[in-house]
Protein backbone atom coordinates (compact mmCIF):
# COMPACT_ATOMS: atom_id res chain seq x y z
CA UNK A 1 0.00 0.00 0.00
CA UNK A 2 1.30 3.43 -0.93
CA UNK A 3 2.31 5.54 2.03
CA UNK A 4 0.55 8.85 2.67
CA UNK A 5 2.77 11.79 1.81
CA UNK A 6 3.60 14.38 4.43
CA UNK A 7 5.33 17.71 4.03
CA UNK A 8 7.78 17.26 6.86
CA UNK A 9 8.56 16.61 10.45
CA UNK A 10 10.46 18.34 13.24
CA UNK A 11 11.44 17.76 16.85
CA UNK A 12 11.66 20.31 19.60
CA UNK A 13 14.38 20.75 22.17
CA UNK A 14 13.88 19.33 25.67
CA UNK A 15 10.82 20.82 27.37
CA UNK A 16 8.70 20.33 30.46
CA UNK A 17 4.94 20.38 30.77
CA UNK A 18 2.47 21.78 33.27
CA UNK A 19 -1.22 20.86 33.49
CA UNK A 20 -3.45 23.14 35.55
CA UNK A 21 -7.02 22.14 36.22
CA UNK A 22 -9.63 23.98 38.22
CA UNK A 23 -13.16 25.25 38.48
CA UNK A 24 -14.32 28.26 36.56
CA UNK A 25 -13.23 31.48 38.19
CA UNK A 26 -13.68 35.14 37.59
CA UNK A 27 -10.00 35.50 36.83
CA UNK A 28 -9.08 33.66 33.68
CA UNK A 29 -6.37 31.11 34.39
CA UNK A 30 -4.73 31.50 30.96
CA UNK A 31 -4.40 35.23 31.53
CA UNK A 32 -3.08 34.86 35.07
CA UNK A 33 -0.48 32.20 34.24
CA UNK A 34 0.73 33.90 31.08
CA UNK A 35 1.26 37.08 33.11
CA UNK A 36 3.26 35.17 35.75
CA UNK A 37 5.49 33.64 33.07
CA UNK A 38 5.90 36.94 31.26
CA UNK A 39 7.24 38.45 34.49
CA UNK A 40 9.94 35.74 34.46
CA UNK A 41 10.53 36.13 30.69
CA UNK A 42 9.54 32.52 30.09
CA UNK A 43 8.33 31.52 26.64
CA UNK A 44 5.46 29.04 26.27
CA UNK A 45 6.30 26.90 23.26
CA UNK A 46 3.03 24.97 23.32
CA UNK A 47 -0.31 25.74 24.94
CA UNK A 48 -3.78 24.28 25.01
CA UNK A 49 -6.73 25.62 26.93
CA UNK A 50 -10.28 24.37 27.24
CA UNK A 51 -12.87 25.95 29.47
CA UNK A 52 -15.89 23.71 29.41
CA UNK A 53 -14.88 20.22 30.38
CA UNK A 54 -17.43 19.29 33.04
CA UNK A 55 -17.19 22.90 34.25
CA UNK A 56 -13.44 22.54 34.71
CA UNK A 57 -10.88 24.66 32.94
CA UNK A 58 -7.66 23.00 31.85
CA UNK A 59 -4.55 24.83 30.80
CA UNK A 60 -1.61 22.79 29.53
CA UNK A 61 1.64 24.38 28.46
CA UNK A 62 5.23 23.43 27.65
CA UNK A 63 8.31 25.51 28.35
CA UNK A 64 12.04 24.92 28.18
CA UNK A 65 13.20 22.19 30.59
CA UNK A 66 15.71 24.57 32.17
CA UNK A 67 12.79 26.71 33.44
CA UNK A 68 11.13 23.80 35.25
CA UNK A 69 12.20 24.62 38.82
CA UNK A 70 11.56 28.34 38.52
CA UNK A 71 8.10 27.78 37.05
CA UNK A 72 7.17 25.11 39.61
CA UNK A 73 8.04 27.53 42.38
CA UNK A 74 5.98 30.32 40.87
CA UNK A 75 2.89 28.21 40.24
CA UNK A 76 2.98 26.45 43.59
CA UNK A 77 3.54 29.56 45.63
CA UNK A 78 1.00 29.47 48.41
CA UNK A 79 -2.23 31.25 47.66
CA UNK A 80 -1.35 32.20 44.11
CA UNK A 81 -3.57 29.65 42.39
CA UNK A 82 -5.86 28.43 45.16
CA UNK A 83 -8.02 25.40 44.35
CA UNK A 84 -6.10 24.64 41.17
CA UNK A 85 -4.71 21.15 40.67
CA UNK A 86 -1.20 21.48 39.26
CA UNK A 87 0.59 18.54 37.68
CA UNK A 88 3.93 18.69 35.95
CA UNK A 89 6.04 16.47 33.77
CA UNK A 90 9.74 16.90 33.06
CA UNK A 91 11.62 15.97 29.90
CA UNK A 92 8.96 16.11 27.24
CA UNK A 93 9.41 16.99 23.60
CA UNK A 94 7.16 18.14 20.78
CA UNK A 95 7.04 16.36 17.47
CA UNK A 96 5.42 18.42 14.75
CA UNK A 97 4.21 16.88 11.52
CA UNK A 98 3.17 18.84 8.44
CA UNK A 99 0.43 16.90 6.65
CA UNK A 100 -0.55 17.89 3.12
CA UNK A 101 -4.09 16.66 3.74
CA UNK A 102 -6.04 13.92 5.57
CA UNK A 103 -5.28 15.44 8.96
CA UNK A 104 -7.67 13.17 10.91
CA UNK A 105 -6.33 10.06 9.20
CA UNK A 106 -2.73 11.07 9.94
CA UNK A 107 -3.67 11.89 13.53
CA UNK A 108 -5.33 8.48 13.89
CA UNK A 109 -2.41 6.59 12.34
CA UNK A 110 0.05 8.26 14.69
CA UNK A 111 -2.16 7.69 17.75
CA UNK A 112 -2.56 3.98 17.05
CA UNK A 113 1.04 3.40 15.95
CA UNK A 114 2.55 5.22 18.91
CA UNK A 115 0.24 3.33 21.28
CA UNK A 116 1.43 0.05 19.71
CA UNK A 117 5.02 1.11 20.46
CA UNK A 118 4.18 2.34 24.00
CA UNK A 119 4.88 5.95 23.06
CA UNK A 120 2.61 8.22 25.13
CA UNK A 121 0.79 11.35 24.00
CA UNK A 122 0.54 14.14 26.58
CA UNK A 123 -1.04 16.78 24.36
CA UNK A 124 -1.95 17.69 20.79
CA UNK A 125 -2.53 21.01 19.06
CA UNK A 126 -3.01 21.90 15.42
CA UNK A 127 -2.26 24.98 13.41
CA UNK A 128 -3.13 25.74 9.81
CA UNK A 129 -0.49 23.37 8.42
CA UNK A 130 0.80 21.31 11.32
CA UNK A 131 -0.11 18.84 14.05
CA UNK A 132 2.05 18.96 17.19
CA UNK A 133 2.28 16.05 19.64
CA UNK A 134 3.79 16.21 23.11
CA UNK A 135 5.54 13.01 24.17
CA UNK A 136 8.49 11.83 26.26
CA UNK A 137 11.71 13.53 25.18
CA UNK A 138 13.66 10.28 25.59
CA UNK A 139 11.27 8.59 23.17
CA UNK A 140 11.36 11.36 20.55
CA UNK A 141 13.77 9.52 18.24
CA UNK A 142 11.71 6.33 18.45
CA UNK A 143 8.49 8.31 17.86
CA UNK A 144 10.08 10.02 14.85
CA UNK A 145 11.19 6.67 13.42
CA UNK A 146 7.61 5.34 13.70
CA UNK A 147 6.35 8.36 11.75
CA UNK A 148 9.07 8.00 9.11
CA UNK A 149 8.05 4.36 8.63
CA UNK A 150 4.37 5.31 8.32
CA UNK A 151 4.56 8.20 5.87
CA UNK A 152 6.46 9.26 2.78
CA UNK A 153 8.71 12.20 3.55
CA UNK A 154 10.08 14.69 1.03
CA UNK A 155 13.49 13.65 -0.31
CA UNK A 156 15.10 17.00 0.44
CA UNK A 157 13.81 17.15 4.00
CA UNK A 158 15.37 19.71 6.34
CA UNK A 159 17.02 18.41 9.53
CA UNK A 160 14.44 17.03 11.93
CA UNK A 161 16.28 18.07 15.08
CA UNK A 162 16.70 21.76 15.88
CA UNK A 163 20.11 23.16 14.99
CA UNK A 164 19.63 26.60 16.49
CA UNK A 165 18.41 27.53 19.92
CA UNK A 166 16.88 30.98 20.24
CA UNK A 167 16.97 33.07 23.37
CA UNK A 168 15.15 36.34 23.43
CA UNK A 169 17.53 39.04 24.52
CA UNK A 170 16.86 41.13 27.59
CA UNK A 171 18.07 44.17 25.68
CA UNK A 172 15.13 46.41 24.94
CA UNK A 173 15.48 48.41 21.79
CA UNK A 174 12.59 50.67 20.91
CA UNK A 175 11.37 50.64 17.30
CA UNK B 1 25.09 25.60 18.51
CA UNK B 2 23.40 28.43 20.36
CA UNK B 3 22.10 31.57 18.71
CA UNK B 4 20.89 34.55 20.68
CA UNK B 5 18.15 36.40 18.88
CA UNK B 6 17.99 40.07 19.65
CA UNK B 7 14.74 41.79 18.93
CA UNK B 8 12.09 43.78 20.64
CA UNK B 9 8.90 45.37 19.45
CA UNK B 10 7.03 48.10 21.25
CA UNK B 11 3.91 46.43 19.83
CA UNK B 12 4.11 42.75 18.94
CA UNK B 13 3.81 42.31 15.20
CA UNK B 14 1.47 39.85 13.54
CA UNK B 15 0.80 39.05 9.89
CA UNK B 16 -2.90 39.72 10.45
CA UNK B 17 -5.99 38.05 11.87
CA UNK B 18 -7.98 35.40 10.10
CA UNK B 19 -11.39 34.08 11.02
CA UNK B 20 -13.29 30.87 10.45
CA UNK B 21 -16.97 31.39 11.37
CA UNK B 22 -19.94 29.08 11.86
CA UNK B 23 -18.17 26.02 13.19
CA UNK B 24 -19.30 23.24 15.48
CA UNK B 25 -17.19 22.33 18.50
CA UNK B 26 -17.20 18.67 19.49
CA UNK B 27 -15.59 17.54 22.72
CA UNK B 28 -15.13 13.91 23.67
CA UNK B 29 -12.85 11.81 25.80
CA UNK B 30 -11.70 8.25 26.31
CA UNK B 31 -9.50 6.37 28.78
CA UNK B 32 -5.81 6.53 27.87
CA UNK B 33 -5.91 2.75 27.51
CA UNK B 34 -8.32 3.19 24.57
CA UNK B 35 -6.13 5.52 22.53
CA UNK B 36 -5.07 2.83 20.07
CA UNK B 37 -8.59 1.78 19.03
CA UNK B 38 -9.64 5.45 18.90
CA UNK B 39 -6.71 6.13 16.56
CA UNK B 40 -7.86 3.24 14.38
CA UNK B 41 -11.31 4.83 14.14
CA UNK B 42 -9.79 8.20 13.13
CA UNK B 43 -7.74 6.55 10.40
CA UNK B 44 -10.78 5.03 8.65
CA UNK B 45 -11.23 6.12 5.03
CA UNK B 46 -14.75 7.49 5.57
CA UNK B 47 -13.44 10.20 7.91
CA UNK B 48 -10.92 11.42 5.35
CA UNK B 49 -13.43 13.93 3.96
CA UNK B 50 -13.48 15.80 7.28
CA UNK B 51 -11.49 19.00 7.36
CA UNK B 52 -11.02 19.97 11.00
CA UNK B 53 -10.08 23.60 11.50
CA UNK B 54 -8.86 23.10 15.04
CA UNK B 55 -7.88 20.14 17.19
CA UNK B 56 -6.51 20.06 20.70
CA UNK B 57 -6.07 17.18 23.06
CA UNK B 58 -5.41 17.25 26.80
CA UNK B 59 -4.67 14.52 29.32
CA UNK B 60 -5.92 14.35 32.90
CA UNK B 61 -6.90 11.63 35.36
CA UNK B 62 -5.96 8.79 33.00
CA UNK B 63 -8.23 10.18 30.30
CA UNK B 64 -7.45 11.89 27.05
CA UNK B 65 -9.92 14.51 25.83
CA UNK B 66 -10.23 15.99 22.37
CA UNK B 67 -11.76 19.21 21.09
CA UNK B 68 -12.46 19.38 17.37
CA UNK B 69 -13.88 22.33 15.44
CA UNK B 70 -15.45 21.46 12.11
CA UNK B 71 -17.88 23.04 9.65
CA UNK B 72 -21.34 22.42 11.10
CA UNK B 73 -22.50 19.65 8.72
CA UNK B 74 -19.22 17.75 9.15
CA UNK B 75 -19.40 18.33 12.89
CA UNK B 76 -22.86 16.73 13.12
CA UNK B 77 -21.70 13.69 11.14
CA UNK B 78 -18.55 13.35 13.23
CA UNK B 79 -20.55 13.65 16.45
CA UNK B 80 -22.90 10.92 15.26
CA UNK B 81 -19.94 8.68 14.38
CA UNK B 82 -18.46 9.16 17.83
CA UNK B 83 -21.78 8.33 19.50
CA UNK B 84 -21.81 5.01 17.68
CA UNK B 85 -18.39 3.97 18.94
CA UNK B 86 -17.91 2.50 22.36
CA UNK B 87 -14.37 3.90 22.52
CA UNK B 88 -15.18 7.51 23.26
CA UNK B 89 -17.70 9.51 25.23
CA UNK B 90 -19.02 12.58 23.39
CA UNK B 91 -19.39 15.23 26.06
CA UNK B 92 -20.29 18.41 24.27
CA UNK B 93 -21.50 19.80 20.98
CA UNK B 94 -21.51 23.58 20.66
CA UNK B 95 -22.70 25.50 17.61
CA UNK B 96 -22.00 28.13 16.44
CA UNK B 97 -18.44 28.96 17.43
CA UNK B 98 -15.81 30.90 15.51
CA UNK B 99 -12.06 30.73 15.31
CA UNK B 100 -9.74 33.68 15.11
CA UNK B 101 -6.12 32.84 14.47
CA UNK B 102 -2.89 34.68 13.82
CA UNK B 103 0.83 34.25 13.68
CA UNK B 104 3.75 36.59 13.47
CA UNK B 105 7.49 37.04 13.32
CA UNK B 106 9.20 35.44 16.33
CA UNK B 107 6.00 33.75 17.56
CA UNK B 108 7.14 30.54 19.21
CA UNK B 109 10.57 31.93 20.08
CA UNK B 110 9.67 34.85 22.32
CA UNK B 111 7.79 35.34 25.55
CA UNK B 112 4.81 37.66 25.96
CA UNK B 113 2.57 36.53 23.09
CA UNK B 114 0.23 34.51 25.33
CA UNK B 115 -0.04 37.31 27.86
CA UNK B 116 -0.77 39.89 25.17
CA UNK B 117 -3.53 37.62 23.88
CA UNK B 118 -5.20 36.24 26.99
CA UNK B 119 -4.87 39.26 29.27
CA UNK B 120 -6.25 41.61 26.63
CA UNK B 121 -9.27 39.44 25.94
CA UNK B 122 -9.85 38.76 29.62
CA UNK B 123 -9.85 42.48 30.41
CA UNK B 124 -12.40 43.03 27.65
CA UNK B 125 -14.64 40.35 29.15
CA UNK B 126 -14.30 37.97 26.24
CA UNK B 127 -14.46 34.33 27.27
CA UNK B 128 -12.19 31.95 25.43
CA UNK B 129 -13.80 28.57 24.89
CA UNK B 130 -10.62 26.87 23.70
CA UNK B 131 -7.17 27.72 22.48
CA UNK B 132 -4.24 25.99 20.87
CA UNK B 133 -0.85 27.62 20.39
CA UNK B 134 1.82 25.68 18.55
CA UNK B 135 4.10 26.10 15.55
CA UNK B 136 4.17 29.88 16.00
CA UNK B 137 0.38 30.21 15.69
CA UNK B 138 -2.31 31.31 18.11
CA UNK B 139 -5.78 29.80 17.62
CA UNK B 140 -8.72 30.99 19.70
CA UNK B 141 -12.19 29.45 19.72
CA UNK B 142 -14.83 31.95 20.77
CA UNK B 143 -18.59 32.27 20.86
CA UNK B 144 -19.66 33.48 17.43
CA UNK B 145 -21.02 36.75 18.80
CA UNK B 146 -17.64 37.63 20.36
CA UNK B 147 -15.57 37.45 17.22
CA UNK B 148 -15.90 41.07 16.02
CA UNK B 149 -15.04 42.48 19.42
CA UNK B 150 -12.13 40.05 19.81
CA UNK B 151 -10.58 41.10 16.51
CA UNK B 152 -11.02 44.76 17.38
CA UNK B 153 -9.32 44.28 20.76
CA UNK B 154 -6.49 42.15 19.38
CA UNK B 155 -5.90 44.65 16.57
CA UNK B 156 -5.31 47.34 19.17
CA UNK B 157 -2.83 45.12 21.03
CA UNK B 158 -0.85 43.69 18.12
CA UNK B 159 0.55 45.55 15.16
CA UNK B 160 -0.42 44.12 11.81
CA UNK B 161 2.75 44.00 9.69
CA UNK B 162 2.41 45.65 6.29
Amino acid sequence: MEKLKIGGLKQSLELCQFDLRGLDSSEEIASKVSKLLLAQKINMEFLTFYSQRNNYHQLTFCISQDKFSATSEILKKEGLLPDWEINSREQVGIITIFPHQSAIMILGLIMSSWAAHSIPIYGIATSLSAISFVTDYQLADKATKVIQDLFQMPEDHAPIKPEIRYHQSDIVKED
Amino acid sequence: METIAVYWESRIKTYGFQRIPDLALIEFSCPLSEIKPLGEIFSQDYLEILRPKFIISQVSNHEISFVFCLPNKEGKDFHTTLKKTSRSTPERYIHPVSIIFFHGPHFGDRYGIADATFSTLSKAGIKIIASGCSSASVFLVLAQHDIDKAEEILSETFEVAR
